[in-house]
């Protein structure tokens, strides 16, 4: 039954572009998509936003809990029977393993209601450390850089339509053009002066921007960003670009930086990247001479084993610029995940609680267990990153009872063929989905929820504006919301906390939790996000009215200066790239959004990119025998992927592209590897070394003498 | 076993010393290895592949810094700069230094680097430092007894800079002897920061060690281009002084084998380097071209000492009964091995302290890459170039070729492929064993040397059509796409993947205006930045439709 027309956002990425929802005129669809008039958006939506709509009728739902049967079939169950069987697991995992026996992963697209009550439902009701969630495969490392740059993480530290009158913006590792389409138009600005800065090894779609005038397209070898980086930083600082005065007043360690740039003169990261040193005077020139200059950062220059150091190479750059907090100019990195920013803020990560504050903060922690009604020494303390969580799943001492929210690890993480091999170990596996996705699939008990349109909730863009989500449509008869879920778990698990299933009541209390913490939303309410004229910008203490634009008197840190962190690039051992040897990178399409649990069950989207297709550069394709849509086989050891090839110049040749939001032999994650930074524990998705060939009937040319 | 703390005494510090300060500093601060550095130069590490840079005033003297020796002081480096050793005792276990302080080691490593070559030149004194006890004095490690004079300087450290900076900010007249790498790079670099200058040379063309004769001509066209003279076919023979006012001379002219007088304001020596070896061959370690170390950087003499850097000569220790003849080879004289070379030893020396197994012997170096840092001139070069494609053919035509007469057959043949045209001064040539670079001269094709370094680094395939590198520097590579914004298959709308196709074919059903198109294929729905062109291609489908 539809209530009525809903002002809300797109269920997707951090854009979060504004739509409203109305009962559908056509009989076969519950809900009307129209664009709405939005800052970020400005009434536009891309694919999958126009058909986001289409999930909520969609035939595959799943419409009640479902069991394992004693024969291993999921078979449909009731409410009560499912919750008592997860309750039961639970408890006693709790009693023979141990409270760190039971493990939960979040995911960046639940609310931040959700993903507030699912760190307080860890840490209080289930008493576990053992808590993390899918943004440590794409946030993260940016995450890390910035709060250790800035001592803050908020990913645009201004308002987005700020871009519109940049000259120059710099995207390093960030397809927007296929990933938040709507984005662009705050490119126009900057193209219109020629200055779109695009770095990527592919020429994406964003990076075909900067044709006709729009700017330059810089295409490195996968995972030499960071060399590129400290390359432009030394040319800045040799050619004098850099603005001393602001250095001088707002930071500290450029000496450090400076001596760190040195051994990167341009012919050195020429040699290392493949950008020719013109090229990269070029760039340095134009961040500093012109007026307005931006450089963001996206996830593929973070998703990588130096991805901190990478994403704190960009900012020491914007540093040593004077962009950070200067009134036309920044730096920023661009959320992925729908509530990528407020996932990260409310107590899903591992070493977090509620308000972005340190678990082993015990000022926090007084804090934080005062609002929960709890003693402090009853929370646990710091857990295992993702990529940890999931090797230690059915290990001695690991995770036994794993309960997942809003992922589908078995597509998304790295190395998922041992992720699945770790899921296979648990004693028990709870999903909480609307569909049977990949990881479902696999469930000891899965518990359909409520979709975007059936729930009332608020997200954080990537500009760290809070938005409300709201309710258009009910949700069907057998669909219960997570705070439901979570609060009927802990009730049978005795829970001294209380879990209320009220969204608003849930904001409250989060609300009172953040209260002084960085990410302070003590100010906000669900009245106070009616009016979207007053837009709800963090930190926003109580009394305050928020804050669009962060770090324009001081930063976050307790001298109110930015650290540059000198940060080194180690030297790269590539394999050899001949007999079929090249590098991996991995990204996404226009049609699909993370795992494709959501996009790969649009019809529309379907039918536009039904399978992935390996991207390849024509010469390499011919040196090993591939014709354009020929079958062929990725390996790396005894993982392999199969899929078609698409010949394209618009990659590099040593360099072959897979889209990763497919599953079965097509899952781009059977081949990265679970190799992580060292400081914030991100994947290195975009730089694997994989093998290629053909799996067409080798076709012999005939070799003709004249 | 183990040795901790481990004593090591560092001698130079140069950008290779420094990087090993660097990279042993984890192991000092827990207390496994005690350093001790020692400098000759009083200022800290510096780059010195800048000084051309800092000599012309491209660069700041600040931005040559690369070590904080603050830094490696507080975490417990005992950091002595302005004395130099001038003994090791290696029974003993000490090294003495200038100031006569007695320092005991567990290890030496010796990263002396290396000083400028003199050329012989009637009127400037040479020195012969194999069996000199290195200077006391340790700003005179390189002069102490015959300075150079007035007006002729090399160009390696901050002072040289100094004086050459002089010279270019005055205006004043530079001669360049030599057109090695670093002397085409000063020269045009003083070139473009508004020096005269010219080149002094003994063959046809510059860079002679690295450049065929194609490259080498281009090289040299380019440089005149940017009115550096370059004075080919000339050896120098010697030197004209005249007098100062206070009565000491000073360099007034260059005379050449021909008999040609170039005079000049400064005269730059820029004839290659030597290993810093002298302390290494008073204390009887064997030194050749270098201080010769095995793969392990062990002295052959010595297993307390090792070399890195440009003192190092690297060479496999011969076994009982090999040849006597000192080895071939020499330092590489670049930085990025000498870097290596610093990273693996520290490694090693972390290893003997803490008793864990060593690493595995560094891995030789190919022969290294060579970039010319001008700006406007991209050469790049590497390996031995000389090779022509037509001797390629021949071989394959007349059966020549050493590999195939030998009838050694697990030796491929090494391929040449080449593109030059001279008028807009583009060339390059690749010569390939088994499809991999081997050797490679590239002038005037940025992008295709970029590309080219990394697939010589990583010893990676070339594709079968040589010429798609060609491609990087030419037009249609950077507007691949752009070729034809009215194609059928040319993405219109980037959030909603509309095609011109699809509007074509949405206009033909009789949606007219934007508006429709928006309705029909939601292109221009999204950012709405393609709006412009929707109306372009319904105009052009208006048109089209209409001539029928």
């Amino acid at each position: 039954m539809t209530t009525s027309e809903a002002r809300t956002h797109c269920p997707y990425c951090a854009l979060q572009c504004a739509m409203t929802l109305s009962p559908s005129a056509d009989a076969r669809a519950s809900l009307t998509v129209a664009g709405r008039d939005f800052p970020t958006n400005r009434g536009g939506l891309c694919k999958k936003g126009w058909t986001s709509a289409e999930l909520i009728d969609s035939p595959q739902r799943i419409s009640s809990p479902l069991m394992r049967d004693e024969r291993g079939e999921l078979v449909e169950t009731s409410w009560e029977e499912a919750l008592d069987a997860v309750a039961g697991a639970v408890t006693r995992s709790r009693r023979e393993h141990g409270a760190d026996s039971v493990g939960v992963f979040g995911g960046g697209g639940l609310t931040n209601e959700k993903a507030y009550q699912l760190g307080k439902f860890a840490r209080v009701a289930l008493g576990t450390s053992r808590i993390d969630y899918n943004g440590r495969f794409c946030m993260s490392s940016a995450a890390a850089a910035g709060n250790r740059a800035f001592g803050l993480d908020r990913g645009l530290p201004f308002p987005l339509d700020d871009l519109d009158s940049a000259s120059t913006i710099m995207m390093l590792g960030s397809n927007v053009a296929e990933t938040m389409p709507p984005f662009i138009g705050h490119l126009a600005g900057a193209r219109a002066a020629g200055g779109l800065i695009v770095v990527d090894p592919r020429r994406s779609p964003t990076a075909r921007l900067t044709e006709d005038g729009g700017g330059m397209h810089v295409q490195p070898t996968p995972g030499s960003d960071l060399i590129l980086l400290l390359g432009l930083t030394h040319i800045v600082i040799a050619e004098k670009l850099h603005d001393a005065e602001y250095v001088e007043r707002r930071t500290t360690g450029f000496d450090a930086v400076r001596r760190s740039v040195s051994s990167w003169w341009p012919e050195r990261v020429q040699s290392q990247t493949g950008v020719p040193v013109h090229q990269l005077r070029a760039i340095a020139r134009r961040l500093a001479e012109s007026k307005g200059t931006y450089i963001l950062t996206g996830r593929g220059v973070e998703q990588h084993a130096d991805g901190t150091d990478t994403a704190t190479a960009a900012i020491n750059l914007s540093l040593v610029l004077g962009l950070v907090g200067s009134a036309a100019g920044g730096y920023g990195t661009l959320t992925g995940q729908g509530n990528g920013q407020g996932g990260r803020e409310h107590g899903q990560k591992s070493d977090q609680l509620p308000g972005y504050r340190k678990i082993t903060d015990a000022r926090a922690r007084a804090h934080v267990a005062s609002v929960w009604g709890v003693e402090p020494a009853s929370l646990p303390g710091p857990g295992l990153p993702a990529v940890e969580l999931l090797q230690s799943l059915g290990s001695d001492g690991g995770v036994r009872c794993l309960l997942v929210h809003g992922s589908n690890v078995v597509v998304s993480a790295p190395d998922v063929s041992a992720v699945r091999a770790g899921l296979a170990r648990l004693d028990m596996l709870v999903v909480c989905d609307f569909f049977l996705t990949e990881t479902a699939s696999l469930a000891d008990v899965v518990l359909p929820v409520t979709q975007w349109a059936e729930e009332e909730g608020t997200m954080t863009n990537l500009e760290g504006r809070v938005l409300r989500r709201r309710r258009a449509i009910e949700p069907p008869a057998g669909v219960r919301s997570e705070l439901w879920i979570l609060s009927e778990l802990a009730r049978r698990l005795r829970s001294a906390g209380r879990f209320s299933t009220d969204a608003p009541t849930v904001f409250d209390e989060l609300c009172r939790a953040s209260e002084g913490g960085l990410a302070d939303y003590s100010g906000l309410s669900y009245d106070a996000l009616d009016d979207d004229s007053a837009p709800a910008y963090w930190p926003f203490p109580r009394g305050s009215s928020g804050t669009p634009r962060l770090f324009v008197d001081r930063f976050a840190h307790d001298d109110g200066r930015a650290r540059l962190v000198a940060v080194k690039a180690a030297e790269r051992h590539d394999a050899a790239q001949k007999d079929g040897v090249v590098t991996l990178i991995t990204g996404r399409l226009l049609e699909h959004y993370q795992s494709g649990a959501q996009t790969r069950r649009v019809p529309e989207l379907l039918t536009a990119k039904p399978e992935a297709r390996m991207q390849i550069h024509p010469a390499t394709a011919d040196l090993l025998g591939i014709d354009d849509g020929s079958r062929v086989e990725l390996s790396r050891g005894q993982a392999s992927v199969r899929c078609r090839a698409e010949l394209s110049l618009e990659i590099r040749p040593d360099t072959v592209f897979l889209p990763f939001h497919f599953g079965g032999e097509q899952c781009a994650n059977l081949l990265t590897e679970q190799v992580t930074d060292p400081v914030s524990g991100m994947p290195e998705f975009k730089r694997t070394s994989v093998r290629i060939r053909s799996l067409a009937t080798a076709s012999v040319p005939e070799v003709v003498y004249v | 076993m183990s040795e901790s703390p481990l004593r090591v005494v560092l001698i130079g510090y140069g950008p290779v010393g420094a990087r090993l300060v660097d990279e042993l500093l984890p192991a000092v601060s827990s207390g496994l290895v005690e350093l001790t550095v020692v400098g000759a130069e009083t200022d800290a590490a510096y780059n010195r592949v800048l000084v051309a840079e800092l000599a012309v005033g491209r660069a700041e003297r600040e931005s040559l810094d690369l070590a904080d020796p603050g830094e490696a002081v507080a975490v417990g480096v005992s950091v002595r700069t302005g004395v130099s050793a001038v003994s090791i005792e290696r029974t003993r276990r000490t090294v003495t230094l200038s100031d006569g302080s007695v320092l005991p080691y567990d290890r030496i490593v010796l990263a002396t680097g290396a000083r400028a070559n003199v050329p012989t030149l009637a009127g400037v004194t040479r020195l012969r430092y194999d069996h000199r006890r290195p200077s006391d004095d340790a700003s005179m490690l390189d002069s102490a007894e015959a300075p150079l004079p007035r007006g002729v300087t090399a160009l390696r450290d901050l002072a040289d800079a100094d004086t050459v900076a002089r010279a270019v900010r005055l205006g004043q007249k530079i001669l360049v002897l030599g057109a090695g790498v670093l002397g085409m790079e000063l020269a045009l670099a003083a070139a473009e920061a508004g020096a005269e200058v010219g080149v002094v040379y003994h063959g046809e063309i510059p860079m002679a060690r690295q450049l065929d004769r194609g490259a080498g001509l281009l090289l040299a066209r380019a440089a005149r281009h940017t009115s550096v003279s370059m004075i080919s076919h000339s050896p120098a023979e010697s030197v004209i002084f005249r007098q100062d006012p206070d009565g000491v001379d000073r360099f007034d002219a260059l005379v050449c084998a021909d008999g040609k007088q170039i005079s000049a304001d400064l005269l730059v020596l820029s004839c290659g380097v030597g290993a810093r070896s002298e302390l290494a061959r008073l204390c009887g370690l064997d030194v050749a071209t270098g201080i010769l170390v095995d793969e392990r950087l062990t002295s052959w003499s010595d297993d307390r000492i090792h070399a890195i850097g440009d003192c190092a000569q690297i060479a496999t220790r011969p076994k009982l009964g090999d040849s006597q003849a000192p080895p071939r080879g020499a330092p590489s004289g670049l930085i990025g091995p000498g870097w290596r070379q610093a990273d693996w030893l520290a490694r090693s020396l972390i290893a003997a302290a803490s008793g864990l197994e060593r690493p595995d012997p560094l891995e030789a170096e190919r022969s290294a890459m060579v970039m010319l840092k001008a700006s406007g001139i991209d050469v790049v070069a590497v390996g031995d170039v000389s090779r022509e494609p037509l001797d390629d053919l021949a071989d394959d035509v007349h059966g020549g070729g050493g590999a195939h007469t030998s009838g050694c057959l697990h030796e491929p043949p090494r391929r040449v492929s080449s593109w030059m045209d001279a008028e807009h001064g583009r060339y390059v040539k690749m010569i390939t064993l088994g499809g991999v670079l081997d050797a490679l001269v590239c002038v005037g094709m940025p992008r295709a040397a970029a590309e080219l370094t990394l697939l010589y680094d990583r010893r990676s395939e070339l594709p079968t059509d040589r010429s798609v590198l060609l491609r990087h520097d030419g037009p249609d590579f950077d507007d691949v796409s752009a070729g034809d914004l009215f194609a059928e298959d040319a993405t219109v709308c980037w959030c909603n993947a509309v095609t011109v196709g699809a509007i074509a074919t949405a206009a033909d059903a009789g949606h007219a205006t934007v508006a429709c198109i928006g309705k029909a294929t939601r292109a221009g729905t999204g950012c709405g930045g393609c709006r412009e062109r929707i109306a372009q291609v319904l105009e052009r489908q208006a048109l089209s439709t209409s001539s029928i």
